[in-house]
């Protein structure tokens, strides 16, 4: 039992350090696709759940 | 968590709404998506562990056609096929789970990173790559988990603590008990006593 917790617990933590790293690397898309001819705003609260 | 969550992407709509209602459903849902996502990545490191800790013992062999043959001891009373340290039955597991989660792993890093693809209709394949084999994997470990805690005397209580009955090993891994007596790993004698299971 102890073992399948401990398994759990470090799922998580690799999960929490999964997107650390993916966010230190990926753009937001409207950062990405901003060009002179096109601004995309941040959407800010108009999606569901955290923005 | 990836196979619930994954339902829930295929499913949620239809059969999880109407029980807890928009709002609910919507925030789980994006919670899910999210852990989905993460979760994938340990889900990939513990393919490679159990690739490399396992690969050695899960070759198929000639014994195994014969363990198939006897249908693994259940269908006929009183027979238990031989087997060594991982039965056929076990290695079909193991390479259901290896192949399937490779096949997961791939389609699914290719819908994380959509660039990767060479286009749209190689992406949308990856998808359904992704959605057919999952509803196969999830099958499997549903079997996988049945004969685990209540289809099989003993199982449960040898995933929790990795240590099985000297008398049950002999009856169903009778080679395997052999092998590590002869390497002075495992007790020998009638006394029942623990033998470590992996």
């Amino acid at each position: 039992m102890k073992v399948f917790i401990a398994a759990a617990a470090f799922a998580v933590i690799a999960a929490f350090a999964a997107s650390i790293v993916l966010s230190g690397v990926q753009m937001a898309s409207y950062t990405a696709f901003t060009t002179s001819g096109a601004r995309v705003g941040d959407p800010g609260t108009n999606l569901v759940g955290p923005g | 968590m990836l196979a619930l969550s994954g339902l829930n992407i295929s499913f949620g709509r239809i059969l999880i709404l109407p029980l807890f209602g928009a709002d609910a459903f919507a925030t789980m849902s994006a919670y899910a998506k999210i852990a989905h996502d993460y979760l994938a990545f340990p889900f990939m490191l513990g393919l490679v562990i159990m690739f490399l800790i396992w690969i050695k013992d899960n070759i198929p062999g000639k014994l195994d056609w014969q363990w198939l043959k006897q249908g693994g001891g259940i269908v006929s009373k009183g027979q238990h096929p031989p087997a060594k340290r991982f039965n056929a039955g076990q290695k079909g597991i193991f390479w259901i789970v290896v192949i399937g989660g490779v096949l997961m792993s791939l389609s699914g890093w290719f819908m994380l990173f959509p660039y990767l693809p060479a286009n749209v209709t190689q992406l949308q394949f990856w998808t359904v790559i992704h959605a057919v084999i999952a509803m196969l994997f999830i099958a499997a470990m549903l079997a996988h988990i049945y004969i685990g805690s209540v289809g099989m005397e003993g199982a449960f209580d040898a995933m929790g603590t990795g240590e099985v009955d000297l008398n049950w090993a002999k009856e169903h891994h009778s080679l395997w008990v052999e092998e590590t007596q002869a390497k002075g790993q495992a007790a020998s004698g009638t006394a029942p006593s623990a033998v470590a299971a992996e």
